[in-house]
């Protein structure tokens, strides 16, 4: 992520899309999530265990698709933005090879008690745009414009 | 039906339990998780960047605080997993991941030391064309810091198929 500026409420318009993210889920990505999460399933690295279940290779975590989400959408908010609410459905598998693309786009905006939000639709595909994810939605916190 | 919801499944409804972090979340674990998303934000790892923004210093990125695996502090089972799973009485069952949908209050900071409560909220059956009668176990996680200050709520759906 490039140091991205401040994302204000009042420049977001509807229908504006959020800066796709293409990520390589590799066997080192697995590992390194799995890691920083201190889950050390072999689900996410041991290829012949995972073989042994009839799946074709190590996968990832769930909620590791939704910190990507949230990445996405702070990447498009800047470093002020503040995700309130994200919430997903994963609807395939992602294995170590598979590259994935995040897109998505704003639904709405509206004002909860002062604070600006910025209500957005999310979605995952992997090869030959296989759905991982079509209905994510997240809602994001912009900081309002001085003045 | 199948009738897998048995008075004995029906009693979990309602089980709560709690962890506390042995240690603060700490700067190292918030940089860890972002190397491995691919975010190099300086709010995850600039202290003088991070002071500049509305945070006012380093925070999480959001979800980190749903991973509790490093609160738990119990032995790996033989897969090598040590996280929080509920023992349910649905034998010979096969456990699938659902959804998730997070609420976020306030994001968490380096110096907070987490306690995360599980809750069930429901269990239930439903018959699908594609799978037979699945049971559907939704539990909720409720994050807070050393303030007893709400951090988020995790609503997790998962799914035991025969």
């Amino acid at each position: 992520m490039t140091a991205s500026r401040t994302k204000y409420f009042e420049e977001v318009t509807i229908g504006e899309t959020l800066p796709p993210i293409d990520f390589a889920v590799t066997l080192t990505s697995l590992v390194m999530y799995a890691g920083a999460t201190w889950d050390f399933h072999r689900y996410h690295y041991d290829a012949a265990f995972v073989a042994g279940l009839g799946m074709p290779g190590p996968f990832m975590d769930g909620q590791m698709l939704g910190a990507l989400l949230a990445r996405q959408v702070m990447q498009w908010s800047g470093p002020d933005g503040f995700v309130r609410k994200l919430s997903y459905r994963q609807r395939a598998m992602v294995y170590a090879n598979d590259t994935i693309t995040l897109r998505g786009k704003i639904t709405g905006t509206s004002i909860q008690d002062g604070r600006g939000l910025a209500h957005c639709m999310l979605s995952v595909t992997g090869p030959d745009e296989r759905v991982v994810a079509r209905d994510a939605t997240a809602t994001v916190e912009l900081q309002r414009r001085p003045g | 039906m199948s009738g897998r919801i048995t008075a004995e499944v029906k009693a979990c409804i309602g089980r709560q339990v709690s962890y506390t972090a042995p240690e603060e979340l700490g700067r190292s674990a918030i940089r860890y998780f972002a190397l491995a998303l691919g975010d190099d934000s300086p709010l995850y790892r600039d202290p003088e960047a991070a002071a500049k923004t509305v945070h006012g210093g380093i925070v999480a990125p959001p979800t980190l605080v749903c991973e509790t695996n490093q609160i738990i502090q119990q032995p790996l089972d033989e897969n090598g997993y040590i996280g929080h799973h509920w023992t349910l009485p649905l034998p010979n069952t096969r456990f699938i991941r659902g959804g998730n949908e997070y609420e976020f209050h306030q994001p968490t900071r380096p110096d907070d030391r987490i306690t995360v409560t599980w809750k069930i909220l429901d269990i239930y059956e439903r018959e699908t064309r594609k799978f037979g009668a699945l049971v559907f176990v939704v539990s909720e996680a409720r994050y807070v810091n050393q303030r007893n200050e709400l951090l988020a709520i995790n609503r997790e759906t998962n799914i035991y198929s025969p």
